[in-house]
């Protein structure tokens, strides 16, 4: 079997390294799904907030940034691009947002999409100590 | 053709500066092909060209792989048209944690390691290479950690590929009369290339 013959090609060593390695970024992974989702979208311009909306609301919006408009959709508390005037459309590629602190940037069109609020511990304590 | 009256120090010298040749030209042969497949973001790409790095690294030993490693980012961006941009910055970062980590572990390990295990460290040591330096460069913002977990999933998975070619490679090479063990004129301080 091939996973056999691929086994029998490691060191021990390579084992270990195998199993914890794979096993920190499954650990990983599942902190990052257990983060709480986010209530808000927040969109900024070269550092500068350009635009605010709740999650529980679809809408469409138009982003003008240097290179044109780039259109991002909130659908079903998540957030995506849909279409951008940059070369690479790494944006679009980026997938989904919808968890506290997640973030789609467009770097050519200097926008930052960015999630905020839920009960994240960490901005909750930034909050008290802001407020 | 008169290789009988060379010596043999100079013939080992000569042969390792033309195999690392072919091996930073295939690198960046690879790296190249692999720009050009499409990828849903910078940073998850598969590294192939680590490959040869890996090759460098077990039959010529730590020197000859950071030789590789280098000459391969720094070629391959000049052929891209990236050289100095945030792009070639990533790929800098990650190669070099990436080397880093897989010459130190096999100087610490010897043996015991196999070229599997160093592409696994490479390639973790690749993704996290990376987005440090996104992190100092382009976006300081604690949000970029998200992206790690899965970066370092896919990084894991494309390691294993990455090493099981490059041991089948490793083991097609030393069978060749070239690789034979003292040919690659390897010196004291590294681990000896036939674990045999």
């Amino acid at each position: 079997m091939a996973l056999k013959a691929l086994w029998r090609r490691m060191t021990p060593l390579d084992r270990m390294l195998l199993c914890g390695l794979l096993g920190v970024a499954l650990l990983l992974c599942v902190l990052v799904f257990r983060l709480p989702g986010g209530s808000r979208l927040v969109v900024e311009r070269d550092g500068r907030i350009i635009y605010r909306a709740p999650l529980d609301r679809d809408r469409r919006m138009r982003l003008a940034g240097p290179l044109g408009e780039t259109l991002a959709v909130i659908e079903h508390g998540t957030v995506r691009v849909l279409a951008s005037p940059c070369r690479h459309k790494v944006c679009i590629g980026m997938g989904r947002i919808s968890r506290s602190g997640e973030w789609l940037a467009c770097v050519p069109n200097h926008l930052l999409l960015r999630i905020e609020g839920g009960r994240s511990p960490a901005e909750d304590g930034y909050d008290l100590i802001s407020r | 053709m008169t290789s009988s009256v060379v010596d043999p120090r100079e013939l080992a010298r000569c042969r390792r500066q033309i195999f690392l040749s072919l091996f930073i030209a295939l690198a960046v042969a690879l790296n190249t092909l692999e720009f050009m497949l499409p990828s849903p973001a910078p940073w998850f790409r598969l590294g192939f060209a680590n490959i040869l790095t890996l090759v460098a690294l077990y039959l010529f030993g730590g020197r000859a792989a950071w030789t590789v490693a280098l000459a391969r980012i720094l070629v391959g961006a000049l052929l891209l048209g990236r050289l100095f941009s945030p792009g070639f910055f990533l790929s800098l970062g990650g190669g070099v944690l990436a080397t880093a980590l897989m010459t130190g572990a096999r100087r610490l390990a010897g043996e015991r390691l196999g070229p599997i295990g160093a592409s696994l460290l490479g390639a973790a040591g690749h993704a996290t290479g990376q987005l440090l330096v996104a992190w100092l460069l382009l976006v300081r913002h604690a949000g970029l950690w998200t992206l790690y977990p899965p970066l370092l999933l896919f990084a894991l998975g494309a390691g294993l590929l990455n090493g099981i070619a490059a041991d089948v490679l490793i083991g097609t090479l030393r069978r060749h009369p070239a690789f034979a063990r003292g040919a690659t004129g390897q010196v004291g301080g590294e681990v000896s290339p036939s674990g045999k």
